[in-house]
């Protein structure tokens, strides 16, 4: 669709719209427990005077024009805002990329379609004569997202993505204490979501023989094994974010820490971030119309990247790349991860095992924070017993000084997986993002 | 056939600041609908971001039936509004007041960098049948919530706060201030015996998966068969109040549009079990009592949820309730939640020391660890009759260090 929007002079400004459609389906206990589909249409105009930003959201494009002039009258004119640095640093772009076409977007499936792959898995996966399980619940959904951002400097670029995801919970309930497992998956198209059922059955095994088997632990340092979904999350949270400019700007005693070119880590460890990978945290342009990129945190332990929105790559010196993204159209961007990883090295998995006489091994992850001391709070672990991977074990937190951690990986494996199941939160807004990393070991983790 | 009709807006404007400076200025204007078609047991709904005629409305909500989505029960009557604002700010008041309070923290604690947002929200939310009922709340509280790191600190933050007022005081603010940064460099030893002052939202969580009625009836709850039971505290008393003055744009009425008696519904009396909860469609698929509440849903039928827990106040100050001890306040903390043994851990990266009176300082970086029975039954030690610190209810219990 063309805008021709009268843009301020004297200011800079942006208008960013959004159109978003969801749909979702549960089936719980053998019943539909939920089922609904919305399309949402929105924009977020901004105008900037070289001192502040002025913000209005608004669901009727026919009021985007009217917005403009709003915010237009109670910002300071400035003859001179194209000179201003972050004004100048604005890239400008023009192009239009749409990934999903008649038959992949699924604005175009039927109803009737996710119901059928969902009752599909429900009667492969949810046996109901199986007494072991007290409770199931398999869901499957979907958004498609559109965006157009068009500013006062030329850029309109306009790009989609969007992202279907399906999840089996099972609970089992043994000695009246009931645990859960599940399985969650996320692609990009709907297809790719068929055929999962054996992985599904998997978890379910995994969980079941956790809720009948697991041992309590006693708390202390371990030698830990992580697995490539603990690790993927383990990259975002103690270092990902530590990535991100935005903190750093003025702060002598953070920038002091992250000094370009310091080793930060294990040579064994290199990080990324790319935005321009097809998968849960793609985004070609961010929500300034910069171009996405792939950039190196950490190569080979050492500090040689940051995360940046154009203010910070200004205000740092260093370049901008692509990071500057927002949940939606009611919120404004801030430096944010896209697709973070950890790059996969050469070690064998039953290697890292084998060197270990009594350790943990952490399979799966729920979620986790990150700061000088990071948290990660694990659904899955199994103890290391001479070498092999044993019994199944309640952890509570996995916990560890992300400056000494980062020494203490000691192996990376070469079985990299990257995933599309996170989401992210940072000063209140959640934004999707995907993970990777392979299985690592590391030498010292507070277990809980 | 019958008609509903719910309508929710939301009316926001936001000043940011970062490092003792006004960055932006924003306002956001939200409005939703669901119109709803109730024929022969099902109903057909439509779900709208925006305006939308009511005619158009109705329309897609009929088309909607196609999907067949239960309702059989009788739809709710009544009228009510109840109207929660005081002092609703204009953006210039609003601006001026956060001016005032960012003046402050500059001038008296520099040391700080604080990303602050004040946020001025009005809320109006209506259900309407055709049967007669017309249930309308409104509510207005300026929200006020933050991060904060010391200059030297390594970490990104070092903790967090959020309140919210009705009558936005800037005397609240300068306090909040006061007892977060006033001894924030005198560092402390932990206590022998740990006494957590918390704000009780999440810890009260477990009572929301525990006590609903599905999970009751079908054996996957840790209360399930303990109706009636003398579990915890004869101090803890449990309550869904849609009274609470503490709770922020919430309606009395529930997602089946009923209206408990008082606006309340106990489930735990001095520590005694009093019963689990559910809506209309889980009261009806267990055979178990409906007691309500029932989530408010715009996009599908409701089900068991939408809780405003509250645990009853115990009359007494902090500094009344510690009686000559000390507690230990978490400005920055992450916890694993309660596994399925009801077992709880929390890493408290940042804390302060507080005597219910005065803030002594700061505490190392520490983990403790509890049960959901140990926590509101032998180490309950009561909700505060007053607000200090977070500006909000606060719970007082024992725990472990590990």
């Amino acid at each position: 669709m063309d805008y021709n929007f009268i843009f301020p002079k004297d200011l800079y400004s942006e208008v960013r719209i959004e159109e978003r459609y969801r749909i979702w389906l549960t089936i719980r206990n053998g019943k539909i427990e939920n089922d609904g589909e919305y399309t949402e249409v929105g924009a977020m105009v901004r105008v900037f005077d070289g001192n502040m930003w002025y913000t209005a959201t608004t669901n009727t494009l026919e009021d985007i024009q009217s917005q403009l002039d709003s915010l237009t009258k109670i910002a300071t004119p400035d003859p001179d805002i194209y000179e201003n640095e972050v004004v100048k640093a604005f890239e400008v772009n023009q192009d239009v990329i749409m990934n999903f076409d008649k038959e992949s977007d699924i604005r175009n499936v039927p109803r009737s379609r996710w119901k059928e792959i969902l009752d599909d898995y429900v009667e492969k996966c949810s046996d109901p004569e199986d007494k072991d399980i007290t409770f199931r619940e398999c869901y499957i959904g979907g958004e498609h997202e559109k965006k157009h951002l068009i500013t006062s400097k030329g850029t309109d670029v306009a790009w989609d993505m969007q992202s279907c995801y399906f999840g089996f919970n099972y609970g089992f309930t043994v000695d009246g204490v009931t645990s859960y497992g599940n399985y969650y998956a996320v692609k990009m198209t709907l297809p790719e979501l068929i055929g999962l059922e054996e992985k599904v059955l998997e978890k379910k095994e995994l969980y079941l023989d956790y809720a009948k088997n697991a041992k309590d632990i006693d708390p202390g340092e371990y030698e830990c094994v992580l697995a490539p979904m603990v690790t993927a999350m383990f990259t975002h949270e103690s270092f990902g974010h530590k990535s991100e400019a935005d903190f750093m700007l003025t702060d002598k005693a953070l920038a002091k820490e992250w000094v370009i070119g310091k080793k930060v880590g294990s040579e064994k460890i290199s990080i990324c971030d790319d935005g321009q990978l097809l998968n849960h945290g793609y985004a070609p342009y961010d929500d300034e119309g910069t171009k996405a990129c792939k950039t190196y945190l950490m190569k080979d332990g050492v500090l040689i990247g940051r995360l940046h929105d154009s203010k910070s790559a200004v205000t740092m010196g260093e370049q901008k790349t692509g990071n500057s993204r927002a949940q939606d159209y009611h919120k404004q961007p801030i430096v944010r991860m896209t697709n973070t990883y950890m790059e996969p090295g050469t070690d064998k998995f039953e290697d890292m095992i084998a060197g270990i006489k009594d350790g943990i091994y952490v399979r799966d992850v729920s979620n986790g924070t990150g700061n000088s001391t990071f948290v990660i709070n694990p659904t899955l672990c199994f103890r290391i017993r001479d070498g092999k991977v044993c019994e199944p074990v309640r952890v509570h937190m996995l916990t560890g000084n992300v400056f000494r951690t980062l020494f203490d990986v000691d192996a990376v494996g070469d079985d990299y997986e990257l995933f599309d199941t996170y989401s992210c939160g940072k000063n209140g807004q959640g934004i999707r993002v995907s993970a990777g990393g392979p299985s690592i070991r590391v030498k010292k983790l507070s277990i809980s | 056939m019958h008609r509903a009709k719910d309508t929710w807006s939301q009316n926001k404007s936001t000043f940011e600041f970062d490092e003792g400076k006004l960055v932006s200025f924003g306002r956001e204007s939200n409005f939703e609908s669901s119109h709803k078609i109730y024929r022969d047991g099902i109903t057909g709904i439509y779900y709208h971001i925006g305006k939308v005629s009511d005619e158009e409305g109705y329309a897609k909500a009929r088309k909607n039936l196609e999907r067949e989505r239960p309702y059989p029960f009788e739809l709710e009557t009544g009228t009510r509004a109840r109207d929660k604002r005081e002092r609703v700010l204009t953006d210039r008041e609003l601006q001026s007041k956060a001016e005032n309070c960012i003046k402050y923290l500059n001038e008296t604690y520099p040391k700080f960098r604080c990303k602050i947002r004040f946020t001025g929200t009005e809320y109006d939310r209506r259900t309407v049948n055709d049967l007669g009922m017309d249930y309308r709340s409104q509510d207005y509280a300026v929200g006020i919530s933050g991060s904060f790191k010391h200059c030297d600190s390594k970490n990104i933050d070092d903790g967090y706060f959020e309140f919210n007022m009705r009558d936005f005081d800037e005397n609240v603010f300068r306090q909040v201030a006061d007892d977060y940064f006033g001894q924030y460099e005198v560092m402390n030893k932990i206590p022998e015996e740990v006494i957590l002052d918390v704000t009780y939202y999440g810890l009260v969580s477990f009572f929301s998966q525990h006590l609903n009625g599905e999970e009751l009836a079908r054996g996957t709850s840790l209360l399930t068969g303990k109706i009636g039971e003398k579990l915890f505290s004869d101090d803890f008393t449990l309550i869904h109040d849609a009274t609470d003055e503490e709770a922020w744009f919430n309606t009395f009425w529930d997602g089946d549009g009923c209206v408990f008696e008082n606006d309340k519904l106990v489930l735990v009396e001095n520590g005694v079990l009093k019963t689990g909860y559910a809506d209309k469609k889980t009261a009806r698929e267990y055979n178990i009592p409906h007691t309500g509440p029932a989530y408010d849903s715009f996009s599908d039928i409701p089900g068991a949820g939408g809780l405003n827990l509250r645990i009853a106040r115990s009359g007494k100050t902090v500094k009344e309730l510690l009686d000559g001890r000390l507690c230990v306040v978490p400005v920055d903390f992450t916890s694993s939640g309660f596994n399925e043994k009801g077992e709880y851990t929390m890493l408290i990266q940042n804390s302060l020391l507080f005597n219910g009176e005065k803030v002594l300082g700061r505490l190392p970086e520490f983990k403790i660890a509890s049960t959901v029975f140990d926590m509101f039954g032998k180490d309950f030690i009561g909700v505060s009759s007053d607000r200090p610190i977070y500006y909000d209810k606060q719970l007082l219990v024992r725990v472990n260090i590990v």
